[in-house]
């Protein structure tokens, strides 16, 4: 493959850019990338998840120098408000619950001892028994370090950061390697006769871009993948009916939460999002269920400080294209489809299309099972996080507006369904290894939304409760005592970015 | 507390039996297993693959005391000779390629660099790469030994051993766990009016033994899954035309491989696998295109030794029972299905129904969500083994035979067929995570078989390639050397576990 062409910057262009042009340095391959510094991008603060560290790792960014540039902040995990009921709160944590999980043992993982101490009357949370969900709940933060947890596992942390910033920092990075980039509007695009293949955009200013493979990082409209194309869309409306976003910044606190809030409303949720410097706020609601008007107003009336913008709409439409690689041009980010950030999957959707475009490299050639591959893998992670996003919505006990009644009542997704059934049941997740959302996640939204299983693991039939009593305080106090000694977020955040205290030196994990 | 009864013993049952023991530790269920004497097990020397293991460590097996009471030897992958095209061989490793190798991580595998190299005259073959393909090729294998330095990385092994002496084991270990077991024959099951459910079996003595769940490990037949509540069988024979099975032990040779080897007849396959005592040998073939005579015969004469008992036959269809897990019965072994031995995979199959087992464990009352997610692994899991294993049959030059002609030409599962395509074209492996066959395995079938990808990973040509010279050869040189330092199969089980060492003194790798 010889010249790589990538159409619209943004974070999903210039990630996209960075990677590759990491990767292939030293081949044949040229990469190019086209924007128009006239068209926006869409640069609210945006939540990522621990996934992102494999992205950045890979390109061999600094941490830190990428938490100055792009006024980063550490993220333990989400907090959910007003979800299962008006009033409720619950933490999706990353990292796990109890002292140890892997993904490819299956064990009795820790809520069914949760569950059995509950019949026995106990009130401990779910939450209590995560390092990451404590030290949230007390705005406390570390880098891993055997210091700072001998007893416990390193904190698992993704970073909440101005996505615009982060783009324009990959940029740099990625123009040092070699990409070229190239300024403008784009006005039309070649296809070849015979095939519709892409052969090249044409500039405003006349000038043609020509390329063997085109990666289609134009947003919403997929210039390439769906104007030119005409690869389809698979409408997921129908559970995922919210359609407008409404995002405005404001300023920020004294403290600095080490996680992104969500916050159900009426008809959707909101964002907020700590970055270094301010707040990052959104409102995703229905428009079949709630005006414009109605939605800015509950945004603006529920901010933590002055509003630093105007407030700014966005339109989607959930769901991804019915071919995420077409011929010749694989759609990355909105071009490729969209899910709401309720889990901060936006980030991760765009590196994970980029990995398996690194793995799937195009050949000099077009190859049929290269793009059935790349579809059949897309597709998969697509409809698990959808599935995913869906349950925030459907397991719910809401009756008070008209939007909650739908979410409650609507036919969900096969996969879903069978999920919430099992764990209905047995309080078993559903067993898919490799998938991003893992049963520490599965198990804190369901419980988090009032979902209560039947029925414990039936191997703890006959375990006597106050051992198991004694073992789950002694794993509460633990983590206590190991979040107690960290750092508040802000003091570590200022220590890190601040640089001015040489007395003080941070571990680099 | 609940009952359960397992219904049939030999390699399955009593491997259920001590599985379900180890995750009840006598609390959470009483188990009793039901077998007659009189109905025998389908005891030939049994191959393994890693995985077992794990499962050896759940139950808390002692590695001396387990390889000398099975007859064990280790073994480090499987030769397959004749399979491509009469004359040829290629080895299936445990283990991997080169440096590392992880499931979790997307990399370019090793054998993307060596096409490169090969195309520029290179005369290096994928196996030269690897330490288990290269350990077997000597004869070698050692573990790790306690409070030593290791003298280079672990093996990956799995064991030969002789499945009703591990049977027989696997009952020591259940039955001190508090497995009851019941000698008799059941002649009659009893069904719940209300909802077909099975209440219990009466036996040829006239006793009746009730349970809340029941595992059927009764072999073929399925007594309870098939012949009572009548699941149904998914017929793979159009896949795997193979339906019949001559075995027969035979003395053992001097040396001793780690390694299985398969060696492609006429219409079928002959398996070897290398006791401490003796060699078991069958020949696995299609009834369609050879009669038993002449498979008897071609068995007889590709023996390394004298037979040591009258060759015997065993029948048999591809495929599996439409649920795996219904009502209160769950099927493990050969009554949940059949897939020949060509990849060792009988036991794994026992292994994963167990554990899967162990994580569903039956409710009180029977579950459908529990049922359906228990049939959905299953399924899974006997369809990716299914696809590796047809591989070795269609992915042939192998015009000699009507049998052979058709394997190579027969339609594929649409799984495999992409999976091909994809490894034909880019030389990928399609990408399943948590599957029991991983990239390595792949590929060394894929180019053990003749699949050539058109072209390797476009990203190789990011690399200098007298760098990919250089740490290819630095890698193939590490390995020439620290493979003779390692002792003789033989000798390293002689010295490791001599017949009067106190078990103790082994340990189980990790």
């Amino acid at each position: 493959m010889k010249k790589i062409v990538i159409v619209g910057g943004g974070a999903a262009g210039w990630m996209t850019a960075s990677l590759l042009a990491h990767f292939t340095r030293g081949g044949p391959t040229s990469i190019t990338l086209v924007e128009s510094e006239e068209i926006g991008i869409v640069g609210v603060g945006e939540a990522t998840i621990p996934a992102i560290h494999d992205f950045n790792r890979a390109i061999g960014l600094d941490e830190r120098d990428f938490i100055r540039q792009t006024k980063a902040t550490f993220k333990l995990g989400i907090e959910f408000v007003n979800w299962g009921r008006l009033g409720d709160r619950y933490f999706h944590q990353f990292g796990f619950h109890g002292d140890r999980y892997s993904e490819h043992v299956d064990t009795v993982y820790l809520h069914h001892y949760l569950l059995k101490l509950w019949r026995a009357g106990d009130d401990s949370l779910l939450e209590d028994y995560c390092t990451e969900a404590v030290a949230a709940r007390m705005g406390r933060f570390t880098w891993p370090s055997r210091e700072a947890a001998p007893a416990r596992p390193p904190l698992r942390y993704a970073f909440q950061f101005d996505a615009a910033l982060y783009a324009q920092y990959l940029r740099g990075f990625a123009e040092k390697l070699g990409v070229t980039r190239v300024e403008g509007k784009i006005i039309s695009v070649d296809q070849r006769g015979e095939d519709g293949f892409i052969e090249a955009v044409v500039m405003e200013n006349g000038t043609r871009v020509d390329g063997d493979f085109f990666v289609d990082c134009s947003g919403f409209r997929g210039l390439l993948i769906e104007q030119s194309l005409k690869a389809g869309f698979e409408d997921w409306s129908h559970w995922l009916p919210c359609d407008r976003a409404v995002a405005v910044p404001c300023e920020g606190l004294e403290t600095i939460t080490p996680f992104t809030r969500a916050t159900a409303h009426d008809a959707g949720w909101q964002w907020r999002i700590p970055l270094q410097h301010r707040i990052g706020n959104g409102h995703v609601y229905s428009s079949a269920f709630l005006s414009d008007d109605e939605a800015a107003t509950t945004l603006l009336q529920t901010l933590d400080g002055q509003k630093l913008a105007d407030p700014r709409f966005l339109r989607f439409t959930a769901g991804r294209r019915k071919k995420l690689m077409h011929k010749n041009v694989a759609a990355i980010g909105l071009a490729s489809g969209f899910l709401e950030p309720l889990e901060s999957t936006s980030i991760h959707l765009i590196q994970s299309g980029i990995f398996r475009l690194l793995n799937l490299l195009p050949l000099d050639h077009h190859d049929p099972a290269t793009e059935d591959e790349y579809n059949r893998l897309g597709i998969e992670e697509y409809e698990h996080i959808r599935d995913f996003i869906i349950l925030h919505y459907c397991a719910t006990e809401r009756t008070d507006t008209p939007f909650w009644n739908q979410m409650r009542t609507m036919d969900l997704p096969d996969s879903l369904r069978h999920r919430i059934a099992v764990f209905k049941s047995r309080g078993r997740v559903a067993r898919h290894v490799g998938q991003l959302f893992l049963e520490p996640s599965w198990v804190a939204v369901m419980l988090g939304q009032r979902l209560v299983p039947d029925a414990y693991h039936p191997l703890l039939n006959g375990v006597p409760t106050a051992g198991i009593a004694t073992s789950m305080a002694q794993t509460r106090r633990q983590i206590r005592d190991t979040v107690e000694k960290m750092p508040l977020h802000r003091d570590f955040l200022d220590r890190l970015v601040g640089a001015s205290r040489p007395e003080l030196s941070l571990a680099t994990p | 507390m609940r009952k359960i009864l397992i219904v049939g013993g030999g390699t399955a049952g009593w491997m259920a039996a001590a599985g379900l023991a180890f995750y009840t530790r006598g609390r959470a269920a009483d188990i009793q297993l039901i077998e007659s004497e009189e109905i025998g097990t389908v005891g030939v020397g049994e191959a393994t693959i890693p995985p077992i293991q794990q499962f050896n460590n759940l139950i808390g097996v002692d590695l001396g005391e387990f390889v000398r009471q099975t007859n064990a030897t280790f073994k480090l992958g499987i030769e397959f000779v004749n399979w491509t095209r009469p004359g040829h061989r290629y080895f299936h490793q445990f283990g991997f390629h080169g440096d590392q190798f992880s499931d979790d991580i997307e990399s370019v595998y090793l054998h993307h660099h060596l096409m490169k190299l090969q195309q520029q005259g290179d005369k290096t073959d994928l196996a030269d790469y690897c330490l288990e393909a290269v350990a077997a090729r000597q004869g070698r294998f050692a573990l790790p030994e306690r409070g030593k330095p290791p003298m280079g990385p672990p093996l990956q092994h799995a064991y030969h051993f002789d499945a009703a002496l591990y049977g027989r084991y696997m009952r020591s270990l259940a039955e001190a766990k508090g497995v009851t077991r019941i000698e008799g024959k059941i002649v009659e099951v009893h069904q719940h009016g209300e909802d077909g459910s099975i209440a219990g079996v009466t036996l040829e003595n006239g006793t009746r033994h009730d349970a809340d769940f029941f595992v059927d490990c009764s072999g073929f037949q399925g007594l309870l899954i098939e012949k009572t509540l009548k699941c149904g069988f998914e017929d793979w024979s159009h896949w795997l035309p193979c339906d019949r099975a001559v075995a027969v032990p035979c003395e053992s040779t001097a040396d001793l491989a780690p390694f299985t080897r398969s060696t492609a007849h006429k219409a079928g396959w002959q398996w070897r696998i290398p006791l401490q005592h003796r060699i078991g040998n069958g020949h696995v073939f299609s009834s369609r295109h050879m009669s038993e005579d002449e498979a008897t015969a071609i068995l007889l004469k590709h023996l390394d030794g004298r037979p040591l008992a009258e060759p015997r036959l065993l029948r048999f269809t591809a495929g599996r029972r439409k649920k795996l897990m219904h009502k209160n019965v769950a099927a493990v072994g050969l009554a949940s299905g059949f897939l020949e031995p060509l990849e060792s995979t009988s036991i794994h199959l026992v292994q994963t129904c167990i554990q899967r087992l162990g994580t569903l464990f039956p409710l009180d009352h029977p579950d459908e969500a529990t049922e359906r997610e228990f049939n959905r692994l299953g399924a899974a899991e006997y369809e990716h083994i299914r696809d590796f294993i047809i591989l070795h049959y269609c992915a042939t030059e192998r015009a000699d035979q009507p049998f052979w002609t058709h394997c190579r030409t027969m339609e594929l599962p649409p799984s495999l067929q992409h999976r091909i395509d994809l490894f034909k074209s880019r030389g990928t492996v399609a990408r399943h995570f948590g599957q029991l066959f991983k990239e390595p395995s792949w590929v060394a079938v894929f180019l053990g078989q003749g699949i050539v990808p058109q072209t390797y990973h476009p990203l190789v040509d990011a690399f200098p390639i007298d760098e990919i010279r250089q740490s290819l050869g630095t890698l193939r040189d590490r390995i020439q050397r620290y493979v003779p330092t390692l002792p003789r199969h033989r000798d390293f089980i002689a010295r490791a576990f001599p017949p009067d060492v106190p078990a103790a003194q082994t340990r189980i790798p990790a």
